[in-house]
C-alpha cells in the first residue's frame, strides 16, 4: 500500500498532515464499535473510507489498528473488505496487532458464503508475519478442499504465500504434492493455473537444496503434463495461456509429428487479439522448430501478419513491446522482411522509441531492391525537425551505404546532405563520408569536391571536425586549400576544446607534409610545438612522437603516417551474433526490450 | 507476475497504490516518478513504456493523462504486463463509466477492490468486467460525464452527430441509470485510424488503415449476437507479401491484410459467410482488430506552396480539399507544418467568409497551425501565410519547412468500406427489441503531406 516514507513528505494543501486526523478517527471508530444502532453501518463505510484514503496518500493510520478490528464485526461485506484491505497493509509492521484479525479472519474462514470464505483466506495469507504461519496451515488446507472455486483459486495462492513467509512450514503440510494434484485433476482451469504459478515458483526456489524438487520441476515439462495443459487450452483465460504456452516453449517434443500436432493445436492463437498470447504462441513456434530450417523459416512468414497488426491496433506501449520483438526476428532474418519494408516507415506522431527501432530495422532489411526506396524515405527524415532522429536517419543511410555493393546513388545523397546547411546534418554527413570513403576509397574524387567547399568554421562537433581534418590529411594532395585549412586550425589550437580534433590535427598535418612539403612545412612546425605544449598527455605524446620520428628518419616516418592503404571491407558490428542468438532464446522477455540477456545485464533479473 | 500496481496523477501523487508482494521497496512511485519527469534531461523525448532502475523494472502506459504503472524485479513478458495495465484501465472504466483522476480519487475503495480481484500475489486471476461482478461489491459514485473530457474511442461520436444519446458511452456496467431500469442497448462501433503519405507530388507514398470493431453492450441476459460483415470480404494470407493483392482492387471487394479477434467471438461461419458470432461480454472490448494496406481514396487531397517573396519573405499557401460526400461532414480538423527556424513573423490570409478557423504561429516550436472546426464533403478551403525572416534563408526553401501534417475526426465515414451489414441478437421473446447502435468514424493516424 502506501508508502510510509511519503508521510515525511511536506503535506500539499489539499492533504492534512495527519495526526490530529489519526485521533479523530480514533475517536469515531471508538464510538461505532459498539454500537448496534440502524444505519451503522452505513457510518462505518464512510469512516473506513477515510482510513484506507490516508493510508493511500501516505499517511500512517496504524495507530487505530484496533478500532478497526473491533468495527470488523459485522455482516456488510463491503465493510469486511475494507477491513481486510487495512490488515493486509498494516500486519506485517505490527505483528502483535496482527494476532488481533486472527480470531475473526479464521472464522470468516468458515462462513457459509463462499465470497467470504475466500476473502478472509486470502486476507490471511496475507499478513506476511511469520510467527502467525501456524494459523494458516488449517485454513489452507480446507480451503484448497473446498467446493467452491473462488476459495480454492485463493486457497492455491494462499499456499505460495505460505511458502514464502515460511517454506519448511508449507513444505511440511505437503502442500506442493497437493497444489500438483489439483493441477492434474481440478475442473476449474484458474485454479490448474494457479496451481502452476505456484509450482513453479515453489519448485524453483526448491531446486537448489532438493534434488526432488529439481526432479519435480522437470516434471512440469514432461509430455503427459503438456499435453493435459494444451488439451484444456482454451479453457483458461487468456493471462493463464500465456503461462502454459511459456510452460510450452520449454518442451523439447520426440518427433516432428508432434511438433506439428502442437503448432496445429496453437495455429488459431495467433489470431487473438491479446498481443501477449500471439507472442507466447510465437516463442513456442520458433523454439519447436528452431532445428528445421525450412519450416523454422516458414514460421517467420506466418506470423509476419499478426505482428504487423498487433504493432498497428492497441496503444503505442503495447505496440512498443511487440515492435521490440518484431525488431529482434528482422535483425536475425532481415531477408524475410525485406518486401515489408514499407511497415518501417516513420510515422509522424510516433514516440522516439518507436521510430528509433523502425530506423534499424529499415537499415537491416535494405537490399538491392529495395535500397532506393529506403533511402529516399530516410532522406526525408533527415530534414525533419525532430533532430535526433533527424540524425539516427542519416546514421542509417551511412549504414546502408557500408553494408551495399552498389552505393552510386547514396554516395549522392549523402553529399546533397553536406550540401542543406544544417549544422547537424552536416557533421553526421561529415562523419558517414570519412566511413564510406575508406570504405570505397573510389569515391574519393566525388566526395573530395564537395568536402572541399565545407567551411571548417561551420563544423563545430568534435567528431564531424575530426572527420573533415582527417580528409584534409588523406586527401591533401587533391584539396587545393588543404595546407591552409590546416593552417589555419593550428592557429586556432588553444581555442579548440577537443582533444580528438587536437589529435587528428596533429596527423593531418603530418600526412599533408608529406604530400605537399613546401606548403605545409611551417604549419607542420607550428603544430608540433603547439603539440608539445599541449596538457592533455595523448596530444602531447603524439607530438613527441611523430617529432622524434622526423628526427630520426623523415623517409620511415613517411612510411608511418602514409603508408598504402587497403580499403575495410567489414566494420566491427556492435553486437555479436552470439548475443542477439541469446537474446533470442528469451523471447518475450524483458531481455528482448533491454536488447541485453540476463547473463551479460547487471540488472540482476532472478527467475 | 508484477510486484506492485499503482496509478499516479499528472503531478505525481498516488491515486492507489497496491503492493502484491512486497519485493520491491517502498519509494517505488517516487522513482518512476522522478525518472519519467527527467527523461528529456537525458537527451531523449520521452520515457518508453519499459525501463530499469536499480534491478526494478517499471512498465506504463498513459490513460487519459494518468500513469498506471507496474514494477517488477522478474524478466517478465512486457508485452504481457503492458496488455494488463490497458487491461485494468479499461475494467475501471467499465465499472466506473468515466474514467479520470476525479472519477477515480472518487471510487478508489471500489477500485481496491477491483484489484484485489484482478490480480492475487501478482498473478492475474481475471480481468473480466463480467467475471468480476461477482465478487465486487460497491457501488460506483459515477461523477458527471457531460463536463469532462471524452475518453474512449466511442466518445468522439458524441461530437459530430446528435442521434446518439449522451450518456451511453459513459455510462457504468454496473450503476443503474437515474430512471431505475436498465436500458437495453448495443452499441457497435467501427472506428478507422488512416494513415497516408503523399509525395511532393502529391502521389500517395505509403497508405494503411488500422480498424478495430469496438463492442459495448449493455444487454441483460447475454444474448448471442451474430455481427455479419461484407461477403466479398477477402482476408490475406499470412506470410505473403502485401503489395501481391493489390490485383484484386478493381473487383470493388474489400481486402484485408491481416486481421485478429477477441476470446469471445467464434468463427464457425466466417469463412462461410464473413458472420462473426459471439456472447458479448460486459463492458467495452474490441471484437475484431484490422490492417488494410489496400489502397484507398484518401479523404483529403493537400496541396501546399512555398515560395522565396524577396530577400527574407517567403509565401505558404496550403490548400484542403475534402473528397467525400457533401452528406458528411468532418470535424476538429487541424493542419500543422514546421516552418524555417530563422522565422519570426508569420501573418495568415483566410479566405473571405471564413467561419469556425483558427490561425496560430507557435513561436516555440517554429510551426504553423491551422485548426478548422468542420470540413463538408466536396468543399476546399485555404491558407495564406506571408512569412518573415530574420536571416536570408540559404539554397532551397522548400528543404526547411514541412511537412504538413493533418489531424481530423470523420463521423459516419470509413474509408475501408468494411461493414457491418447486420446486427443480429437471439431474442428471448418477441417483444424483447434492444436498441442497437452501429456507427463509423474515421480519424487521421499519421496524414502527411512532403514538401
Amino acid at each position: 500500500m502506501a508508502p510510509p516514507a511519503q508521510a515525511h513528505r511536506s503535506p500539499s494543501p489539499s492533504q492534512p498532515s495527519g495526526k490530529g486526523e489519526v485521533s479523530d478517527l480514533k475517536s469515531q471508530l471508538r464510538q461505532l464499535a459498539g454500537s448496534r444502532a440502524p444505519g451503522i453501518d452505513d457510518s462505518k463505510r464512510e469512516l473506513f473510507k477515510k482510513v484506507i484514503s490516508y493510508m493511500t496518500i501516505g499517511i500512517d493510520v496504524s495507530a487505530v489498528f484496533g478500532e478497526m478490528v473491533m468495527c470488523s464485526a459485522t455482516s456488510d461485506i463491503v465493510l469486511k473488505k475494507m477491513c481486510y484491505l487495512y490488515v493486509g497493509n498494516y500486519a506485517k509492521v505490527n505483528p502483535d496487532l496482527a494476532l488481533l484479525t486472527i480470531n475473526f479472519l479464521q472464522r470468516d474462514c468458515k462462513d457459509e458464503d463462499p465470497m467470504i470464505r475466500g476473502l478472509a483466506l486470502r486476507s490471511l495469507c496475507s499478513l506476511r508475519v511469520a510467527n502467525l504461519v501456524e494459523y494458516l496451515v488449517g485454513p489452507l488446507g480446507l480451503g484448497l478442499k473446498d467446493n467452491n472455486s473462488y476459495v480454492r483459486t485463493v486457497a492455491v495462492i494462499g499456499v505460495l504465500k505460505l511458502y514464502h513467509i515460511s517454506a519448511p512450514t508449507c513444505i511440511d503440510a505437503d502442500f506442493p504434492p497437493t497444489l500438483k494434484h489439483l493441477m492434474l485433476n481440478d475442473p476449474d482451469p484458474q485454479v490448474v493455473a494457479n496451481c502452476l504459478s505456484a509450482l513453479q515458483e515453489i519448485w524453483s526456489l526448491e531446486a537448489s537444496t532438493s534434488e526432488e524438487a529439481s526432479r519435480e520441476r522437470e516434471a512440469l515439462i514432461s509430455k503427459p503434463v503438456i499435453y493435459y495443459l494444451l488439451n484444456r487450452i482454451k479453457e483458461f483465460s487468456e493471462w493463464a495461456q500465456c503461462l502454459v504456452l511459456e510452460l510450452v516453449a520449454k518442451y523439447v517434443p520426440l518427433d516432428s509429428n508432434e511438433i506439428f500436432d502442437i503448432m496445429n493445436l496453437l495455429e488459431d492463437r495467433l489470431q487473438h487479439a491479446n498481443g501477449a498470447v500471439v507472442l507466447s504462441t510465437i516463442k513456442v513456434f520458433l523454439h519447436l522448430t528452431l532445428s528445421m530450417t525450412d519450416v523454422h523459416q516458414q514460421v517467420y512468414e506466418r506470423i509476419k501478419a499478426p505482428l504487423l497488426t498487433l504493432v498497428s491496433s492497441g496503444s503505442p506501449e503495447q505496440s512498443y513491446a511487440v515492435l521490440s520483438h518484431l525488431h529482434i526476428l528482422v535483425m536475425r532474418a532481415p531477408f524475410i522482411f525485406a518486401s515489408d519494408y514499407k511497415h518501417f516507415y516513420c510515422q509522424y506522431n510516433e514516440p522516439s522509441y518507436v521510430k528509433k527501432l523502425k530506423l534499424e530495422m529499415l537499415t537491416a532489411v535494405a537490399n538491392e531492391s529495395n535500397t532506393y526506396e529506403i533511402v529516399t524515405e530516410l532522406c526525408e527524415y533527415a530534414a525533419n525537425v525532430d533532430i535526433p532522429i533527424a540524425r539516427e536517419s542519416i546514421r542509417a543511410v551511412g549504414k546502408i551505404a557500408l553494408q551495399q555493393y552498389d552505393v552510386n546513388a547514396i554516395v549522392d545523397r549523402l553529399l546533397q546532405f553536406l550540401e542543406m546547411e544544417k549544422d547537424y546534418v552536416t557533421a553526421e554527413a561529415l562523419v558517414l563520408v570519412k566511413d564510406l570513403l575508406r570504405k570505397y576509397p573510389q569515391w574519393s574524387h566525388d566526395c573530395i569536391a564537395v568536402v572541399g567547399s565545407i567551411s571548417s568554421q561551420n563544423v563545430q562537433e568534435p567528431k564531424a571536425k575530426a572527420a573533415l581534418i582527417w580528409m584534409l590529411g588523406e586527401y591533401s594532395q587533391d584539396m587545393q586549400d588543404a595546407p591552409y585549412i590546416l593552417e589555419s586550425l593550428t592557429e586556432n589550437w588553444e581555442e579548440e576544446p577537443s582533444a580528438e580534433v587536437r589529435l587528428h590535427l596533429l596527423t593531418a598535418v603530418m600526412k599533408c607534409f608529406f604530400k605537399r612539403p613546401p606548403e605545409t612545412q611551417k604549419v607542420l612546425g607550428a603544430a608540433l610545438a603547439a603539440g608539445l605544449a599541449d596538457f592533455h598527455q595523448d596530444v602531447h605524446d603524439r607530438a613527441l612522437f611523430y617529432h622524434r620520428l622526423l628526427q630520426y628518419n623523415v623517409s620511415v616516418a613517411e612510411r608511418v603516417v602514409n603508408p598504402p592503404k587497403q580499403a575495410v571491407s567489414v566494420f566491427a558490428d556492435t553486437q555479436s551474433s552470439e548475443i542477439k542468438d541469446r537474446i533470442f532464446d528469451e523471447f518475450n522477455s524483458l531481455s528482448v526490450v533491454y536488447q541485453k540477456v540476463t547473463t551479460m545485464s547487471k540488472i540482476g533479473f532472478h527467475h | 507476475m508484477i510486484s506492485q500496481f499503482f496509478v499516479l496523477s499528472q503531478r505525481g501523487d498516488n491515486i492507489v497504490f497496491r503492493d502484491y508482494r512486497g519485493e520491491v521497496q517502498k519509494g517505488s512511485a517516487e522513482i518512476f516518478f522522478r525518472k519519467v519527469k527527467f527523461w528529456k534531461d537525458d537527451g531523449e523525448e520521452e520515457a518508453p513504456p519499459v525501463f530499469n532502475v536499480d534491478g526494478v523494472n517499471y512498465f506504463h502506459v498513459k490513460v487519459v493523462g494518468l500513469l498506471f504503472v507496474a514494477t517488477t524485479r522478474v524478466n517478465v513478458s512486457p508485452s504481457l504486463v503492458l496488455e494488463l495495465l490497458q487491461r485494468i484501465a479499461r475494467v475501471i472504466k467499465d465499472y466506473l463509466g468515466v474514467l479520470n483522476e476525479d472519477s477515480l480519487r472518487k471510487n478508489f475503495v471500489l477500485v481496491y477492490e477491483l484489484l484485489d480481484e484482478v490480480i492475487d500475489f501478482g498473478y492475474v486471476q481475471t480481468t473480466s468486467t463480467e467475471v468480476l461482478k461477482s465478487y465486487v461489491f460497491n457501488e460506483p459514485i459515477v461523477v458527471d460525464a457531460a463536463r469532462l473530457q471524452p475518453l474512449s474511442p466511442a466518445a468522439i461520436f458524441m461530437q459530430g452527430t446528435k442521434r446518439m444519446p449522451g450518456t451511453a458511452v459513459t455510462k457504468s456496467v454496473v450503476a443503474n441509470e437515474p430512471g431505475g431500469r436498465k436500458r437495453e442497448e448495443i452499441f457497435v462501433d467501427i472506428i478507422e485510424k488512416i494513415s497516408v503519405t503523399f509525395s511532393s507530388s502529391g502521389y500517395i507514398l505509403t497508405s494503411e488503415i488500422d480498424g478495430t470493431i469496438q463492442m459495448k453492450s449493455y444487454l441483460t441476459g447475454n444474448p448471442e449476437i451474430r455481427l455479419a460483415l461484407n461477403d466479398d470480404l477477402l482476408i490475406g494470407k499470412g506470410g505473403r507479401s502485401i503489395y501481391d493483392y493489390r490485383s484484386s482492387t478493381g473487383s470493388g471487394a474489400v481486402v484485408l491484410d491481416d486481421c485478429n479477434f477477441h476470446e469471445s467471438v467464434r468463427l464457425d461461419s466466417f469463412d462461410v459467410d464473413r458472420t462473426l458470432s459471439l456472447v458479448p461480454p460486459d463492458g467495452e472490448f474490441p471484437v475484431m482488430n484490422y490492417r488494410m494496406t489496400q489502397e484507398f481514396k484518401p479523404p483529403f487531397r493537400i496541396n501546399t506552396l512555398v515560395e522565396e517573396a524577396g530577400a527574407l519573405k517567403a509565401e505558404v499557401i496550403i490548400k484542403i480539399s475534402a473528397e467525400f460526400s457533401a452528406s458528411i461532414t468532418a470535424n476538429t480538423i487541424v493542419v500543422e507544418m514546421p516552418l524555417p527556424k530563422y522565422t519570426t513573423r508569420v501573418s495568415f490570409g483566410l479566405e473571405p467568409g471564413a467561419v469556425g478557423q483558427r490561425t496560430d504561429f507557435k513561436e516555440a516550436n517554429r510551426r504553423l497551425e491551422w485548426g478548422l472546426k468542420k470540413i463538408v464533403g466536396g468543399s476546399e478551403h485555404t491558407l495564406r501565410a506571408k512569412l518573415t525572416f530574420s536571416q536570408e534563408s540559404h539554397g532551397n526553401i522548400t528543404k526547411e519547412v514541412g511537412p504538413v501534417n493533418m489531424t481530423f475526426t470523420i463521423p459516419m465515414y470509413n474509408a475501408s468500406k468494411l461493414q457491418v451489414k447486420y446486427l443480429q441478437i437471439a431474442k428471448k421473446s418477441s417483444t424483447y427489441n434492444p436498441y442497437r447502435w452501429v456507427r463509423y468514424v474515421t480519424q487521421a493516424n499519421s496524414y502527411v503531406a512532403r514538401i
